[in-house]
């Protein structure tokens, strides 16, 4: 009798735990930030998180719950990286959304990869992001170093340079992106007249500064970021190097570089990965609302964080449902056709969206804008700007 | 000549930074692992000085000496308690400055880099050996050797020098005479501080000023002491001199090598003179 008892109650339960187990829906939709906070990629870690709150704000809810983000400082360091993703991931986040560096994100993606969990990358520029180290978790909104590299190289035939010099970080994304622009070059029977890889973190390039002025070349190719550039830049404007030997680059230069440069990156090109001057609907919208809230204009992490999160949300809205697998299989084949750069494709070979690309040369700006900014002076349509779909 | 020119500028740039740490660890026997945040806060008071006054020189006379009260109250509270004390501890409490300092930055001017200019009277260029230079690179030289002659000409030829050099050779000797010890290291830590904020200062204009500036200077200024010999003026400038000819060099003829030649450079001089290029050999019992 008494066995008979127990053996009911823990089919009774059973059943109560398959009920329960069938009706439990999330509460929230979670969105797991890896971001840095602090350290060295402070500035690009913060304005990933506004523009993200712009998206959780402008949204509001999804599949009829709310919207919310649980951020982690990754402190700039790929180890912190992994620690905080795997916390997240525990924690049972729907989407996990970063990094900031590429080596970062890199180290975070076999991670997404092992949980069956969106990564959704909308600011780490390496190839090997949906090239090499692609995998089906990992999505990329925002453009790739190919990109940026084909465009400079369109630059470079329609400006009609003869001899370009090379000025890269001594780092792989560095090396890499000069030895994809001398092959072009060689191609197009224009010079390479020097190269110089400085070690990451330089305070001085003087020398190399010296060196180009006297080289004889019609233009620098500059492959640097953050800090670098801005230290690159100044030390070659206070000599007016631009003036005698045009400065351009991929994606080294944006708002905020350019302030922290002064008046002397007036001319300086370069591909934008985002500007707040782009002309389409949703940009307007997102420009406005991100002023309202923040008094400041959205820089490119800002940008491509809000549009990356916009377009996973309809994804996800499309699908209905909380099947991750469902979200992927659409994600892979979505379009964004209101994204702030206009229409973007995302490819299903390797998950990089595919859109327009923005040139632009840093002007002085009037107000309610800011005393230097980019102007946005041409665009490239996404056709021969992309790498081939890997096989 | 001019690979000299520019080499001098690098080396004078370093110096102004290697040289209070170099002070703080010879007269207090204190490696300052805040030094480097202690350049940063002083590029950024400099900064914030030019904002309100749009004076270069103004920031850079006055910044230092806000940087130095810094120095002061990180001194009494923080190390005073310490001396005499594993230098463990010391280390500890530096770095735990660090931090400290990092934020109160990053509170008071946010994440976004900020920008200094060289002042007007030197913004121009002139034309060195074939090569054009900045007149404010040229300034860093002229100022460079000032300072170091006036360091080198207070430390060894002065009363008061004569003071601190006692005071760090035996301190309770020198108690003994008279000398308020106490004082006098809070006075030699806010000195070596100010070093740090005049460092700041004057790389305003050539680097960008960001959160974490200080970090990466602060591996530079080691290497500069330890070849030079920790506590030795001489030897820290001559050791700024020898990595900025190197840095030099190395942008000249092989710019991707220039970290592994300073470092090779540290590496023979730890093998070969571990106290340093202008130290005494300590004797062994």
């Amino acid at each position: 009798m008494r066995t008979a008892l127990i053996a009911a109650l823990a089919l009774a339960c059973s059943g109560i735990g398959l009920n329960s187990a069938n009706s439990q829906t999330p509460t929230a939709f979670t969105i797991g930030g890896v971001v840095p906070l602090s350290g060295a990629y402070a500035l690009l870690g913060t304005s990933m998180q506004k523009g993200a709150e712009i998206a959780i704000e402008e949204r509001a809810k999804v599949l009829r719950v709310p919207i919310k983000a649980i951020w982690e400082d990754t402190e700039t360091k790929p180890q912190t990286s992994v620690q905080k993703a795997s916390k997240l991931l525990a924690g049972g986040v729907s989407i996990l959304f970063g990094d900031g560096s590429s080596g970062q994100t890199l180290a975070i993606m076999p991670l997404a990869q092992q949980r069956k969990i969106p990564l959704l990358v909308t600011t780490s520029a390496a190839d090997q992001i949906t090239g090499a180290n692609r995998n089906r978790y990992t999505f990329r909104t925002s453009s790739l170093a190919f990109k940026e590299t084909r465009m400079a190289i369109e630059y470079v035939k329609k400006a009609g340079l003869k001899s370009v010099y090379g000025l890269a970080v001594d780092q792989p994304v560095g090396r890499d992106t000069w030895n994809m622009m001398k092959a072009a070059l060689k191609e197009l029977g224009i010079q390479s007249v020097g190269e110089d890889f400085a070690p990451i973190g330089s305070q001085d390039y003087s020398i190399i500064i010296d060196k180009i002025g006297k080289s004889g070349a019609d233009g620098v190719f500059v492959v640097t970021t953050g800090s670098d550039t801005i230290t690159f830049l100044k030390q070659a404007g206070q000599v007016k190097l631009n003036s005698r030997v045009p400065i351009f680059g991929t994606g080294f230069l944006d708002d905020d570089t350019a302030a922290a440069v002064g008046p002397d990156v007036v001319g300086v090109k370069t591909v934008a990965r985002y500007h707040f001057s782009y002309d389409t609907p949703a940009n307007k919208r997102f420009v406005e609302a991100y002023r309202k809230k923040f008094n400041e204009w959205p820089n490119a992490y800002a940008g491509h964080a809000y549009d990356g999160l916009i377009w996973f949300f309809d994804v996800v809205e499309k699908v209905g449902s909380w099947d991750v697998e469902k979200w992927v299989a659409e994600f892979e084949k979505s379009s964004h056709p209101n994204s702030v750069f206009g229409p973007a494709q995302m490819r299903a070979c390797d998950h990089q969206a595919q859109g327009v690309g923005l040139w632009a040369e840093a002007a002085k700006g009037s107000a309610p804008y800011p005393e230097l900014l980019l102007k946005v002076t041409s665009t490239f349509p996404p056709d021969h700007i992309y790498p081939a779909c890997p096989n | 000549m001019s690979l000299v020119v520019i080499g001098l500028s690098i080396g004078m740039l370093l110096f102004l930074l290697a040289a209070g740490l170099t002070i703080i660890f010879g007269m207090l026997g204190v490696v300052n692992f805040a030094h480097g945040a202690l350049y940063m806060l002083g590029a950024y008071v400099a900064y914030q000085i030019v904002q309100w006054t749009n004076n270069f020189w103004l920031a850079l006379l006055f910044g230092p000496c806000l940087v130095a009260l810094v120095g002061g109250l990180i001194e009494r509270f923080t190390l005073r308690p310490l001396y005499g004390r594993d230098h463990a501890y010391q280390l500890l409490v530096t770095f735990a400055c660090v931090l400290v300092i990092e934020e109160a930055v990053r509170l008071v001017w946010g994440v976004n880099f900020r920008a200094m200019n060289a002042p007007p009277s030197l913004a121009g260029t002139t034309e060195v050996f074939g090569s054009i230079v900045t007149d404010y690179r040229l300034f860093i030289i002229a100022f460079g050797i000032a300072l170091s002659a006036g360091l080198f000409f207070a430390i060894e030829k002065t009363r008061i020098g004569m003071i601190v050099r006692a005071a760090s050779s035996n301190s309770i000797m020198a108690s003994c005479l008279g000398i308020d010890v106490v004082r006098l290291r809070t006075v030699v830590f806010m000195v070596g501080t100010a070093l740090a904020a005049v460092g700041g200062a004057v790389a305003g204009p050539l680097l960008p000023l960001k959160l974490g500036m200080g970090s990466t200077i602060i591996i530079d200024c080691f290497v500069v002491i330890i070849i030079g010999g920790l506590g030795n003026i001489k030897g820290a400038i001559i050791g700024a001199l020898v990595i900025g000819m190197v840095r030099a060099l190395g942008q000249q003829f092989a710019s991707d090598w220039i970290n592994m030649l300073t470092y090779l450079l540290l590496i023979v001089t730890l093998a070969v003179r571990p106290e340093g290029l202008f130290n005494r050999r300590g004797r062994e019992a």
